[in-house]
């Protein structure tokens, strides 16, 4: 998908040298990490590799310590997170905060209304607004149609899970950080979220946190290894199970076999 | 409209009520109940307590009489239909500055903000002359004639206090299911997660008090033309409290509940004197504000809610939705 007035040939996302201090502590430091546009990307690690600390700096949730971090060749390091949403980044959370006294409609509306920056409409929503339909599509693209008028204080585990793809597909994302998106999901649902993320479009660049090496691996064609706050190891699926040094410390011996 | 009946109710009152029910109580409840909803909307769609309300209603309150008829020899008169909009205009951007102040507090600490707004507020009345007439304030203010209408006599000021009322309420229920109170909500749930959909927090939250300061100012024009004077104490820490107190009776659920609180407010005032002592009112309203927190912590309206799905077990709960 062409956008003025960035470069087309430039990666989707750049980050160059990331690093992010709490107090004395570097949870990530000298990251680098390059994904083309429309490449599915997975990024593995034990708990406490620092993967959603890179993905909260890529974002903008916290400001980076040290490195820059770049959007379709744009510098963005600075820009705090309502700006990078513009830019066709979107994110999905690993604990779902969501607005638990709306509906899954409204929810998905707002996500609509947030990108395209009309969210401060003071006469009521009149039926036939198209952000409506909008966030109707965006329902049926989660699977969740049928729970549209639901609040979403009533949902399971796994509706919200699917809700926070559908918050993150509005308005044509074209950067995707998806933060353990089958976290908590039962082995029944977890086929349906590895068919809906396979469903994206190709366009639609994929950055994957995921523990489940299953969806990881079905999902993406690069992965990228942190542990304790660094690069650990990048390259293909069958590259990163030949390698030694994520058996070592994330795999555990024998996983390939 | 399901609440037909009830407006119908509402607006043959002056038929059945003399002066004393429909001024003292029916008006005087409608007022304070259009001011207490400038909170409850804050509380119950913003998740923000403030104490800042008598405030913005003060200044609603203040601007009418300055710019009113008024005994004090103060002041510039203007026609009432430039000084209602100037007064709605200075109480909106009251509530905006609260905003402003308060965007980053929540719980105790939005509490204490607006507090020391409030009563910052207290002490500028008290001590400024120039515009406030300090200690003393203003008497003598007057609601207009309007078409040969004198809005001062029992019945028109009910029917207008009435439909002030109703129209803050419309007001109130049409702009929570506008995108903006969609926003405000979300704001309420989960603020971070508002920012990364692309939505500043500033914005939503000063509109939120904006909105509230705007139905207090309604309340507080209406409240200087049922007493014909505004002073330091119309915003002092009474008032603070009190409208903080008629919200928790009629609990916050649903806006509706503020002026509930209010005739349950104005009734106890107003009756307390023949159940007790008049000094002793704030003893009784404490008591009734312990038993409302401590057996039915979403007030009145909470109370008949259960009643009425205890006894309709199946019956919908109202929600706010698009």
């Amino acid at each position: 998908m062409p956008v003025n007035g960035t470069q087309n040939h430039a990666n989707a996302l750049d980050a160059r040298g990331i690093g992010k201090r709490f107090g004395g502590f570097w949870a990530v430091q000298d990251i680098n990490l390059t994904v083309r546009p429309g490449e599915r990307r997975a990024i593995l690690g034990p708990n406490g590799a620092g993967k959603t600390s890179l993905f909260n700096v890529l974002t903008g949730d916290l400001t980076a310590s040290a490195g820059t971090v770049r959007l379709f060749g744009q510098d963005v390091t600075r820009e705090p997170i309502h700006k990078r949403i513009r830019r066709g980044l979107r994110r999905s959370y690993q604990h779902a905060h969501l607005f638990e006294g709306l509906t899954v409609r409204e929810t998905l509306f707002l996500a609509v209304a947030g990108v395209q920056g009309s969210w401060a409409q003071v006469w009521p929503l009149k039926g036939s607004d198209k952000r409506l339909a909008e966030a109707d599509r965006l329902a049926e693209v989660a699977g969740l149609t049928s729970f549209s008028e639901r609040a979403v204080s009533e949902l399971s585990h796994g509706q919200r899970r699917q809700l926070e793809i559908g918050i993150a597909l509005a308005e044509n994302p074209r950067v995707l950080l998806l933060d353990e998106p089958a976290a908590g999901l039962s082995p029944a649902e977890r086929p349906k979220l590895s068919a809906l993320l396979m469903a994206l479009p190709q366009e639609v660049t994929v950055v994957l946190i995921e523990h489940d090496m299953e969806i990881a691996l079905q999902t993406s064609e690069s992965v990228s290894v942190l542990y304790n706050g660094r690069m650990l190891a990048e390259g293909t699926p069958d590259a990163i199970m030949q390698n030694e040094d994520v058996h070592q410390v994330y795999l555990g011996g024998g996983y390939a076999q | 409209m399901k609440n037909a009946p009830l407006l119908a109710v509402l607006l043959a009152l002056p038929l059945f009520l003399n002066d004393f029910w429909l001024t003292q109580v029916a008006t005087r409840a409608l007022i304070l109940g259009i001011t207490a909803l400038s909170l409850s909307f804050l509380a119950t769609y913003l998740g923000v307590v403030s104490f800042a309300q008598a405030m913005m209603a003060g200044i609603a309150g203040y601007t009418i009489a300055y710019f009113g008829p008024n005994t004090v020899a103060i002041g510039w008169e203007l026609p009432f239909w430039l000084s209602i909009p100037l007064a709605l205009v200075l109480a909106t951007l009251a509530g905006a500055l609260t905003g402003l102040v308060a965007r980053r507090s929540r719980g105790i600490y939005a509490i204490m903000i607006t507090l020391a707004i409030g009563v910052a507020f207290f002490y500028l009345t008290r001590q400024n002359y120039s515009l406030f007439n300090g200690w003393t304030g203003f008497s003598g203010v007057r609601a207009p004639q309007v078409f040969g209408l004198n809005l001062r006599a029992p019945v028109p000021l009910y029917l207008m206090t009435l439909a002030v009322a109703v129209a803050a309420l419309v007001l109130v229920a049409g702009f929570v299911r506008s995108p903006l109170g969609l926003t405000i909500q979300a704001l309420r749930d989960a603020p971070g997660r508002v920012r990364a959909l692309g939505i500043p927090a500033l914005g939503p939250i000063v509109a939120a008090f904006a909105f509230s300061g705007f139905i207090a100012g309604a309340g507080g024009i209406l409240n200087v033309w049922y007493n014909e004077r505004i002073s330091s104490f119309s915003v002092g820490l009474g008032p603070i409290i009190d409208i903080l107190i008629i919200c928790v009776i009629g609990g916050l659920r649903h806006p509706a509940g503020a002026f509930i609180g209010a005739i349950a407010f104005v009734l106890l005032e107003t009756f307390a004197v023949d159940l007790i002592d008049r000094d002793r009112f704030n003893t009784l309203i404490g008591l009734v504000l312990l038993a409302i927190v401590m057996l039915a912590p979403n007030g009145l309206q909470g109370m008949a809610a259960a009643l009425v799905a205890r006894l309709r077990p199946r019956a919908a709960t109202p929600k706010t939705s698009i």
